[in-house]
């Protein structure tokens, strides 16, 4: 990519291109042609039994394969798109000589011509969707190719976001159908179509598919883009916007009417909109004065032609078909070559500057007129051929009455827009010298592209048996039951000559009387256009979306957290309960008998019961805290009841820590000058969905409780915890030894919260405020409550060996770490309490929390190491046996790895205590002192 | 022992929610409180209480006969433990967020969202920065 890059930057600053640059931009402007050739070698050469079917695996599990299938449809899309391709690229290099664009330019029309080939040649719907997509992206590319220029960008996104909106219609659609179908093969499907049963999905798949070809093919009401994507180069136009891409939805449309042509609906929609698009199409190209923006409007009417007459049924609207988009593309690109030209060489396209033109531009004047007398549908061009065939399939098939009136509209203005591009422009009104002067014709690459096409459509309508067998295969691809048929370009039943006397005759009215109807036009449309054109709709539709975005972030993203939460709790209440709803026929509750006997956790209950409505009808918060701590004596209770001393005993110290914590936590809030919150009190809303959520997950649980259940695992935990971890505390032996890991985890998790919330506490380091560290005597600004910091200092020892009993005793009886450190903790806090918190923190061993923790956490991590060694995992704990004397003193890592838990626990949850408390005493001591003193 | 235990975690996870959804911080963290609280009933009763001895081996046997589900309790208790943790790191960001911007209500609490001017246009259309 650098070189190319750099090669362009030289052309640019007018330096001759490398050799290397060179190679590459001729041998894609060579692309074409080799495809062009290969094709016409193929045809007259082997002269091959169509249609020619090749495929290869690509997602055999979703039945998608890289299927290919060349028919004459296909075959006559493949000569136009090479054909044309060839005078584009040459075109287009001599259109963009001396810009830096050039190379990038020739790159990805190159581009475009492969996702052109490979959507043509596609039997496989998903092929043929990726296609599609890849000429989307890369119109949206050759439209913004001077991606400088507003006008370009903003273009290229409207084109970009119909064309590729359609196309994930047209995605839809095509999943759909081959959902029906149970294939992805167009060619399967097409053959099984008429059979298939008329579902709503076929119905909805062809409703889809249907909107994305118009969309693409700029049918109404999504006409609007096409002419906006004239801020595209002239080449770019001359290719996607007239001869090919545009035709693509047409292509398809064409391929499928052999499979949907029996259904009255697809004849009536394409039969309607087609011909809404031929004449307003055609209408709105009358309001315009840009040479090139007429062309497009004749464009968009073309495309509305074809569709209608895709709509018909019978071969002459099929050969018709056939000849129409062989004929536009041999006419509509020379007239966007010559408007090029135009461009160029006068420097404007409006056609009120332009007159008179023919002395100075010959040869564009040449290959205007003969792409005019196509359009125009004079005799001895191909267009005349084509006429006779719209005028006589319009007669064998045309039922609806709006289908001739519109086609002799786009006819008669056709004639107008011919005359005005090939005679207005060029040989009225000569120029005067001096501007004649300055206006030059364009070089060879400029008029031989257009005069060799146009000539083509001269040839070819003098020989059209030339081009017999071509049209002939493309009729029997969308007819494929008339297999042995052949269709003449030379129809014996000749057309009524007054109808196509009508339409030059209307024609030549539109030439002369162009400016007045362009005055009429403009007067009457422009004014409800701009208020209810599809364009509008568009532009308000693109402004709204912002607004939209907004209005819903600022409803959804409000910031306000109980808002939030309700969205949170009612959707873990609503699909839950969704599922039991859906559910509640296969299951069954458990059945339970309430024993008199254990009137005592009934009456744990009742004290959850108190504390529970207390802490929700309170409205003083310190009452709330201590109502809430009820709730944890009465779990703690329950917990000792059924069984669980050791979870009872950390429920308990648990619980007092907190209530501590909260109290010291709650006086600063108090305590705080500014106005506090003031909760509404009683919330029933919030009981309402508080009550509906426990009643679901009470519901769950109860649910899940009447499954069988197993208690292998416990029992193994039961049985192998004395012969292998030398414990009779099986909670604790599975906390130290069996999934010891686990609570190596925890308590890892524990010292990580503890340091974030050392951060979030702004502090350095951990030790508490140098105010604080001043009063250790505990004299100065902590409120001293004798009697208490009397009984500290013999509580505090005592505590700290209840704790250590606690840690030794704890793998044979309730207790072990956690319990250990919490009592520790309790101790700290008492401390703390009664002689401030530095105090208590000097004396904590090692006299910094953080510290204490970090060291319980690698003793722990540490005590896994022998095991390790001795070739076991990791935390495998090992057991020696010490003896003194008499007495057998088995010691093991097991105690510690529980040490290492203990002053974990210790060392961050007493931090915590002690950081919250002095923030408490801080904030609070001032008026305190003073009560004691 | 299962139907109190059902009931018991019924009535603290309601009151957990209930004062989870305050407009009051503080009430939001001690109903985050009951609300691990309620947790950690539901999973001792998932266990299934089949005895109500405790799990501790009498000493002379060699195996856990006819005693309480050791493993839900273990669960438990390291549960209890980060709970705390976790209730006392929250309120150490309720102090944070208390002493930033003088405020415990949350329904005053956006600072984060910016004013809007307009009312609809995205905020970071209109800040300009």
């Amino acid at each position: 990519m650098v070189p190319v890059h750099q090669n362009v930057i030289f052309c640019c600053l007018g330096m001759s291109e490398s050799i290397c640059t060179q190679t590459i931009r001729r041998s894609l402007i060579a692309f074409p042609f080799v495809v062009f050739g290969l094709l016409f070698a193929l045809l007259i050469g082997v002269q091959p039994e169509l249609p020619l079917d090749f495929a290869a695996t690509w997602v055999p599990a979703l039945g998608v394969q890289l299927a290919w299938r060349i028919d004459g449809l296909t075959l006559l899309m493949l000569f136009m798109i090479t054909g044309v391709g060839a005078a584009v690229f040459v075109y287009a290099n001599g259109y963009m000589r001396a810009k830096p664009e050039r190379l990038r330019l020739l790159a990805m029309l190159a581009l475009f011509m492969v996702a052109m080939v490979i959507c043509v040649c596609a039997d496989d719907l998903i092929v043929l969707f990726l296609g599609w997509e890849a000429t989307s992206i890369l119109s949206f590319l050759l439209v913004g190719l001077e991606h400088e220029n507003k006008n370009a960008r903003q273009s290229a996104q409207q084109a970009l976001l119909i064309t590729g909106g359609g196309g994930l219609l047209l995605l839809a659609g095509f999943l759909l159908l081959a959902q029906q179908g149970g294939t992805f093969s167009l060619s399967a499907l097409i053959r099984q179509a008429p059979e298939l049963p008329r579902t709503p999905e076929l119905r909805a798949a062809i409703c889809l598919i249907i909107l994305g070809a118009f969309t693409k093919s700029a049918q109404f009401p999504f006409h609007f883009w096409l002419p906006n994507a004239m801020a595209a180069p002239t080449p770019v136009s001359a290719y996607l916007h007239s001869a090919t891409m545009v035709k693509l939805g047409v292509y398809l449309l064409a391929r499928l009417d052999a499979g949907f042509d029996g259904s009255r609906e697809w004849q009536l929609t394409l039969e309607t909109i087609g011909s809404i698009t031929a004449a307003w199409g055609m209408v709105l190209a009358l309001k315009e004065r840009d040479l090139k923006r007429i062309l497009a409007w004749s464009t968009v009417a073309t495309l509305g032609t074809l569709i209608t007459f895709i709509g018909l049924s019978g071969q002459y609207a099929a050969l018709a078909v056939a000849a129409l988009l062989l004929t536009h593309a041999l006419y509509k690109a020379p007239l966007f070559f010559v408007a090029g030209n135009i461009d160029k060489g006068v420097g404007t396209r409006i056609i009120d500057h332009l007159s008179g033109l023919g002395r100075v531009m010959p040869w564009t004047a040449a290959a205007a007129l003969f792409a005019g007398i196509s359009m125009a549908g004079l005799p001895f061009s191909f267009g005349y051929v084509s006429k006779e065939l719209l005028a006589l399939a319009k007669e064998n098939a045309a039922e609806l009455a709006f289908v001739p009136m519109a086609n002799l509209i786009f006819s008669a203005i056709a004639v107008g827009v011919a005359t005005v591009a090939a005679i207005r422009l060029f040989w009225t009104y000569p120029l005067k010298t001096g501007e004649a002067n300055q206006v030059r014709e364009g070089s060879f690459s400029l008029v031989a592209p257009p005069l060799l096409l146009a000539g083509g459509g001269m040839v070819f309508g003098i020989f059209p048996q030339l081009l017999q067998p071509l049209l002939n295969a493309a009729v029997l691809a969308m007819l494929p039951q008339e297999r042995a048929a052949h269709f003449s370009l030379q129809p014996a039943t000749s057309v009524d000559p007054s109808l196509l006397m009508a339409v030059f005759g209307l024609g030549t009215a539109f030439f002369f009387f162009w400016d007045f109807l362009h005055c009429i036009v403009d007067a009457l449309v422009n004014p409800v256009l701009k208020r209810f054109g599809a364009s509008s709709w568009y532009g308000r539709g693109l402004r709204a979306i912002p607004h939209i975005a907004a209005s819903f972030t600022r409803r959804t993203q409000h910031g306000l957290l109980p808002r939030y939460l309700i969205v949170i709790v009612l959707f873990c209440t609503l699909v839950p309960a969704f599922f039991l709803w859906q559910a509640r026929y296969f299951m069954q509750l458990p059945a339970f008998s309430l024993q008199g006997s254990e009137w005592f956790a009934w009456a744990a209950v009742l004290l959850i019961g108190v504390g529970a409505s207390f802490a929700a009808l309170v409205k003083e918060r310190l009452t709330m805290v201590l109502a809430s701590t009820l709730v944890g004596y009465g779990s703690a209770l329950l917990f000792l009841f059924a069984g669980a001393p050791d979870v009872a005993l950390t429920q308990f110290v648990v619980d007092t820590v907190f209530v501590i914590i909260v109290a010291a936590v709650l006086l600063i809030l108090t305590k705080m000058s500014r106005a506090m919150v003031s909760d509404p009190g009683w919330r029933p809303g919030s009981l309402v969905i508080a009550l509906g959520f426990s009643t679901v997950i009470t519901l769950l649980l109860l649910v899940a409780l009447a499954f069988p259940f197993t208690t292998d695992l416990s029992d193994w935990f039961g049985r192998e915890s004395v012969p292998r971890a030398h414990g009779r505390n099986v909670v604790n032996v599975i906390l130290v030894d069996f999934r010891a890991f686990d609570t190596l985890g925890e308590i890892t998790v524990v010292l990580i919260s503890f340091m974030a919330a050392l951060a979030v506490l702004h502090k350095k380091s951990e030790s508490i405020p140098a105010a604080l560290a001043a009063e250790q005597g505990g004299f100065s600004s902590v409120p001293v409550y004798i009697v208490m910091a009397v009984a500290a200092r013999y509580l505090y020892p005592l505590m700290i060996a209840v704790s250590l009993w606690m840690l030794i005793r704890g793998h044979n009886e309730p207790g072990g770490g956690f319990i250990g450190g919490l009592t520790a903790t309790t101790a700290s806090v008492l401390w703390a309490i009664t002689r401030g918190a530095s105090a208590a923190q000097i004396r904590m061993p090692l006299k910094a929390p953080l510290i204490l923790a970090a060291s319980g956490l690698l003793l722990a991590a540490f005590s896994g190491l022998p095991g390790w060694w001795a070739g076991q995992t990791f935390l495998s704990h090992q057991w020696f046996e010490f003896s003194l004397g008499q007495m057998v003193l088995p010691l093991s890592t097991t105690l510690l790895f529980d040490l290492g838990v203990y002053l974990c626990v210790w060392g961050a949850l007493g931090g915590y205590a002690l950081h919250l408390l002095a923030r408490g005493s801080k904030q609070t001591s001032a008026p305190l002192e003073e009560r004691i003193l | 022992m299962i139907p109190a235990f059902i009931c018991a975690m019924w009535l603290t996870l309601t009151t957990g929610v209930y004062l989870l959804l305050s407009r009051d911080i503080l009430r939001c963290v001690i109903g985050l409180g009951l609300m691990g609280n309620a947790v950690n009933l539901l999973l001792l009763v998932s266990g299934r209480m089949p005895y109500l001895e405790p799990a501790v081996i009498p000493s002379g046997e060699n195996m856990l006969k006819a005693a309480a589900n050791p493993l839900p309790q273990a669960l438990v208790l390291t549960a209890i433990v980060i709970g705390l943790a976790l209730l006392c790191f929250s309120l150490v960001l309720v102090l944070a967020i208390a002493e930033r911007s003088g405020e415990d209500d949350l329904s005053a609490l956006r600072h984060t969202e910016p004013k809007a001017t307009k009312p609809l246009r995205p905020p970071f259309l209109q800040e300009g920065k």
